[in-house]
């Protein structure tokens, strides 16, 4: 009696529960290797999004210093002593030619000052004027609001030598670090 | 099999059909052929179908009679149906080998008779596969031997089989089971005869080719068991001459002898005859009580359905073991092993129910495992990460890192293009500082801005450095003096950020630090003049020189300090 009891057992529970478990390590294997590259996919997706993020605002911020940025650019183009010059003489048409004068002007490709602190390629500029005080001071104005990559380095007035000839005009002597593209 | 057979939910498949609730008693005694149909749980009888010889002999009618008894089997909505055939036409005993005298064995020689009856017979030369052999003990001290065999032909095991296969082919329980009737009626005896207490019996089975002879010791023992054949007569024709040598074999004295007619149309003087030819012994003829419907000549269906109540208690040993072992309700008809054998056994089939629920759940279970991975996929697929390009991550990243370059190179500009120092603001600052007629007569102006030293860091600090020599009158130096502190030279600082917008004069700032210095002495070559007489540029109205210096310092973490690094 009980002959079949084997078979049954095989053929009713055992086999079926190893179908079963075939089916079930099938599906979660695949789910786990699609779990897995959705994970990867997750961590890029995520990297993405935040990356996204980052670059819509950095593009936000550079779009709106654009134009700033442009002409930024064009000042940095041009070499700075011609520049200085170009800016100088248009400076001089708009004011009285006996109130500005400029007396002397020096180009030093060396770094020093501010610019030997930095990696950044600097020139010097030394210019020495002669003028009253309130030209000069709109001369300078527009000359750095032109040229805002000129930094003052050294900045010296002197009232003329000869105190036998009382005069209005001021001597001034200005050292720019010029920055360099 | 559990599909299409009802063995899994009809235990009555693996039942006897003696426990069955519906069952089929048929009686055949070689005159006539009885039938009753019994319902256990009512204990109820009715008459059964009619069923001839050619019934039991002829196949075709067989499976008729077994198709018609099951139709109207139907009709008492009965689910299982035990037929019992209750051989009453052949009773013949064969000993057993001499050698087989230990009671203890018995219950191995009942199983041996069923599958090897030539071991026990001490006969060998009757055929077993036309004969069924069936072990009753004698539980009666002193007997002699252990028991005897009972012998019953096959003839009728076409007949039970046509019933099971009926059974089989309509998926209806039809379990059979046939008995020797005269072992049934000496079973019964218990409940029918009077023994008397101290007094040896013989009970006298009548039926219509045979007597069998019941031999009972003075406790209600069985002794022995004999039978005589009619031999076409109403009555065996040796009867007194067998009970007188089994009295002396016995060493009976004067028993009680109990007649059972047991059918119909039975010689009725046997009564006179034995009283006459036994004077000393009790005759008594024993009639059982059966229900209406069955005649009481044919007792053996009541007997072998129903058991006695517990207050008929039964008389000896040989009654209680006939019934409690089942001596002699032994099928002597069942069915072949090897055909048993084919089917599960209840077991296996109560294992095939159980495995198919278990499969059933287990298939549940995989079903819904495998839909949680579905759904799980389905949402992975739904998942706007899946359906993301890895590629547009480069993209991006490369895109980043180009905008923050820009980004870096603009910050760098911006840092270095701040307005740090200018030439018109110091101006500025000079012309607040000593504005005209204040007093103050400006020698020389000097403005420096240099950077500090720290190697390593990213971003620098710077020192601007404003130093004025001049020469101030009495009213100038109040000026002096109050420019001489802190509060005064930051609110004049704080001026000049306010009115040029240079973010460099603010001195609220704290990474960034301004200090004042003045020194004023006698003027040497000062010579006393009246006011009307002075003029500004006159060196020598001045009684006073003075040296300021004005130090502003900016620290590295200052929003003016100076990048280190070259534009990116």
């Amino acid at each position: 009696m009980n002959l079949y009891r084997q078979s049954i057992a095989m053929f009713g529970i055992v086999l079926p529960a190893l179908g079963c478990v075939l089916f079930i390590a099938l599906g979660f294997t695949l789910k786990s290797q699609m779990l897995d590259s959705l994970s990867n996919k997750q961590t890029l997706f995520e990297s993405f999004k935040r990356n996204r993020t980052k670059a819509l605002e950095i593009e936000t911020k550079i779009t709106l210093h654009r134009p700033q940025i442009s002409h930024w650019a064009v000042l940095l183009a041009e070499e700075s002593s011609s520049a200085v010059n170009t800016h100088l003489r248009a400076i001089a048409e708009t004011l009285p030619p006996k109130e500005f004068q400029k007396t002397a002007f020096e180009r030093n490709n060396t770094k020093a000052g501010i610019g030997s602190a930095t990696a950044q390629p600097s020139s010097q500029l030394r210019i020495v004027f002669r003028g009253t005080f309130r030209t000069m001071q709109r001369a300078f104005l527009e000359l750095e609001t032109c040229m805002p990559q000129l930094q003052l380095q050294e900045f010296r007035i002197d009232p003329n030598p000869n105190p036998q000839i009382p005069s209005t005009l001021l001597n001034f002597q200005v050292n720019y670090t010029a920055w360099e593209n | 099999m559990l599909l299409h057979s009802t063995r899994a939910t009809y235990p009555a498949w693996y039942q006897a059909a003696l426990d069955l609730d519906f069952q089929l008693h048929i009686r055949v005694d070689g005159l006539r052929i009885s039938s009753f149909f019994y319902e256990r749980r009512k204990e109820a009888w009715a008459i059964g179908p009619t069923i001839i010889e050619a019934d039991l002999r002829d196949t075709p009618l067989m499976d008729a009679c077994a198709a018609e008894v099951l139709k109207q089997v139907r009709t008492f909505k009965a689910s299982s149906l035990g037929v019992i055939l209750h051989i009453a036409d052949e009773f013949t005993t064969a000993e057993l080998k001499p050698a087989l005298d230990n009671p203890a064995a018995l219950p191995d020689l009942r199983e041996t008779a069923v599958r090897k009856p030539a071991n026990i017979l001490g006969d060998s030369s009757i055929p077993p596969e036309q004969n069924s052999w069936r072990v009753l003990p004698y539980p009666a001290q002193g007997s002699g031997v252990i028991g005897t065999t009972i012998t019953i032909t096959r003839k009728y095991a076409p007949f039970l089989t046509a019933f099971r296969q009926a059974g089989e082919s309509s998926n209806f329980p039809i379990i059979t089971h046939a008995l020797s009737a005269p072992l049934v009626a000496i079973m019964g005896l218990a409940q029918s005869a009077q023994f008397e207490p101290g007094k040896s019996s013989v009970a006298i089975l009548q039926y219509p080719w045979f007597s069998v002879l019941a031999f009972f010791n003075e406790h209600a023992d069985l002794l022995l068991i004999r039978t005589l054949q009619h031999r076409h007569l109403r009555q065996a024709p040796n009867l007194r001459q067998a009970l007188t040598t089994t009295y002396a074999s016995l060493e009976l004295i004067e028993p009680d002898l109990f007649i059972l007619p047991l059918s119909l149309d039975l010689d009725p003087s046997l009564n006179c005859y034995l009283s006459n030819a036994f004077p000393l012994s009790r005759v008594a003829m024993v009639t059982y009580s059966t229900p209406e419907v069955i005649p009481t000549w044919c007792p053996e269906p009541v007997i072998a359905a129903t058991s006695p109540s517990k207050d008929e208690l039964a008389p000896s040993l040989t009654f209680s073991t006939f019934r409690s072992e089942k001596w002699a309700l032994q099928d002597f008809l069942p069915s072949d092993r090897a055909l048993i054998e084919v089917y599960p056994s209840r077991a296996e089939m109560l294992l095939l129910w159980g495995l198919r629920l278990a499969r059933m759940s287990l298939y549940t279970l995989t079903v819904l495992m495998l839909a949680w991975v579905v759904f799980g996929i389905v949402d992975i697929f739904c998942s706007d990460a899946w359906a993301f390009d890895p590629n547009q991550a480069n993209v991006i990243k490369g895109r980043l890192g180009n905008l923050t370059n820009q980004y870096q190179k603009n910050e760098h500009w911006d840092n270095l293009l701040a307005d740090r120092s200018k030439a018109w603001t110091s101006m500025e600052l000079l012309s607040r500082l000593f504005p005209e007629h204040c007093g103050v007569l400006v020698k020389n102006f000097v403005h420096t801005v240099r950077p500090e030293s720290a190697p390593g860091q990213t971003k620098i600090g710077f020192i601007k450095e404003w130093r004025i020599t001049g020469l101030a009158r009495d009213e100038a130096v109040d000026r002096l003096n109050t420019l001489n502190t802190q509060d005064g030279i930051a609110a004049l600082f704080g001026e000049i950020a306010r009115v040029t917008a240079n973010p460099a004069f603010n001195p609220t700032v704290r990474t960034r630090s301004l200090a004042i210095n003045v020194r004023t002495q006698e003027n040497s070559g000062f010579k006393p003049l009246p006011v009307e007489e002075t003029f500004d540029t006159d060196e020598s109205t001045y009684p006073f020189n003075f040296d300021l210096t004005i130090t502003q310092r900016f620290e590295a973490t200052d929003p003016l300090s100076l990048n280190v690094s070259k534009s990116p």
